[in-house]
């Protein structure tokens, strides 16, 4: 509170929650760093903070009535080298560097490119970005540029490292997919007892540490003992992410992924793990599909930026060479020209009119989607498990209105031969 | 009675560390419109109340032509 004072008296924005704001179609982003909020308002509230979008507001005003001005955040792979050897990584990370990986400077100047599109977050990962010598000092880059990096780490290695710079970051989680055992059933080694000794050290230094766990049919029966875990451990949060079919996770997808019975009891389970243990929770946009089964409401969704995939709109993803993707999952876009875009071209990709594919393809939904009170907010469900099966444009197949869409259709009959 | 001048649309909570999908607060699931509707007008009055932080990002909206969507 005294900190807090003094930085109000000393102007200082960060701490004193200072906003921020980008205009768009619809009216305006505004950050507030205090509490940690992204506020979206409409033309008329955004004209009432001395905000004025121009010619730009003349067309239509609903908010999804076309992607965004810029990306809210981006999701930097930083690096593709790892020593766990997870059994499903998404990204197959390995011990040696990929061909082509960007260093220092050229992060430096993607983030600057970023900046200046207005993002206003980037979330640092791998591999395992704590092994870079120079990952604080990239953190310390996107501060001076207005952007606040936030990080996932194993907690596996690069903890020394870590410790001293973790206050450069907006929040930062462990992958914690299992306590003990488990921990290995999923990730295919023990490493629970080292990543469980990073989130003490990490959150001995910082308030804003949390957990991340991939959900998997081995590890879903344990989730209210996780969250109980980050209770003990005073922890700021806990985020749920569906296991995806990417990486080597492809490989192993049909063994590990969530069940359709999971899928439906998901939302309950983890509202009644975060009562319980009075921890935050939150779910990645993957699970949205899961959460509409509940019907909460879309308006109450709505207000709450509850979304399914927003690859290539509210999120971009960056490979470790630079090239530019919808989300992390995603495969780059295929060249433009004879050229493949990267994070510096992103202002000039944005607009392009067939930009990102597939994932800004939502609004020509098929059924069950197409008349899906969510669909609006859903967009379809992940098409990185739509792909995976086939189509990427296709509805998301483990989604519960889509699993009993397709039940209820008729089976065609096997034809005989005519002779 | 002072009447609100526009809309808050949505508001994202917190901050998302995930590199690879974008997570967002459930919590307030357990509350209900209820909670929403009594935090939306502390959340109008602080994006009101704080001093920006640095003019408005540099961002060139394409003026809408006939046809867009």
């Amino acid at each position: 509170m005294i900190r807090r004072l003094r930085a109000l008296l000393a102007g200082d924005p960060e701490l004193a929650g200072a906003r921020a704001s980008r205009l768009e179609r619809f009216g305006a982003i505004v950050q507030l760093t205090r509490p940690r909020a992204l506020v979206f308002v409409d033309r008329e509230r955004a004209r009432s903070l001395g905000l004025d979008g121009g010619a730009a507001w003349q067309g239509p005003e609903a908010l999804d009535a076309a992607p965004l001005s810029a990306p809210l955040e981006a999701h930097l792979q930083i690096t593709n080298r790892c020593d766990a050897g997870c059994a499903g990584c998404y990204t197959g990370a390995s011990k040696a560097a990929g061909s082509g990986e960007w260093g220092l400077v050229e992060w430096q100047r993607a983030i600057d490119t970023l900046a200046d599109a207005g993002i206003f977050h980037v979330a640092l990962g791998g591999g395992e970005s704590t092994i870079l010598p120079w990952l604080g000092e990239l953190a310390a880059h996107a501060r001076a540029r207005g952007v606040i990096p936030n990080l996932t780490t194993s907690g596996l290695t690069g903890l020394d490292r870590l410790l001293p710079i973790a206050e450069r970051f907006g929040q930062i989680n462990v992958s914690l997919d299992g306590l003990g055992d488990t921990y290995a059933a999923v990730r295919g080694f023990d490493g629970f007892a080292r990543a469980d000794a990073a989130l003490r050290a990490l959150r001995s230094v910082k308030r804003e540490i949390g957990i991340n766990v991939v959900v998997t049919r081995a590890n879903y029966g344990e989730l209210p003992a996780i969250f109980a875990h980050a209770r003990r451990r005073r922890l700021s949060e806990v985020e749920l992410l569906r296991f995806k079919p990417a990486g080597r996770g492809a490989t192993i997808y049909d063994r590990l992924r969530c069940t359709d019975a999971q899928h439906r009891a998901l939302l309950p389970t983890v509202l009644a793990a975060s009562r319980a243990t009075r921890m935050r929770a939150k779910l990645d946009c993957s699970y949205t599909p899961m959460i509409a089964h509940h019907d909460p409401g879309a308006a109450l969704l709505a207000q709450l930026a509850v979304y399914g995939c927003t690859g290539g709109d509210f999120l971009v993803g960056v490979k470790p060479n630079g090239a530019l993707t919808a989300c992390s999952f995603a495969a780059p876009p295929p060249p433009h020209g004879d050229h493949r875009p990267s994070a510096l071209d992103l202002p000039a990709y944005w607009n392009q009119p067939d930009a990102f594919g597939a994932f800004r393809s939502w609004r020509a939904a098929a059924e069950p989607c197409a008349s899906c009170a969510y669909h609006a907010l859903c967009r379809g469900g992940c098409r990185v498990v739509s792909a995976h099966r086939g189509d990427a444009r296709a509805p998301d197949p483990e989604c519960p209105r889509v699993v009993d869409h397709r039940a209820a259709q008729p089976r065609e009959k096997p034809r005989l031969p005519v002779v | 009675m002072i009447r609100p001048r526009g809309k808050i649309l949505a508001v994202k909570w917190g901050m998302n560390p995930n590199s690879s999908s974008l997570g967002v607060d459930v919590t307030f699931l357990l509350f209900g419109a209820t909670a929403v509707a009594l935090a939306t007008p502390i959340v109008a009055a602080l994006i009101r109340w704080r001093k920006p932080a640095a003019p408005a990002a540099a961002v060139t909206l394409p003026t809408p032509t006939p046809g867009d969507p």
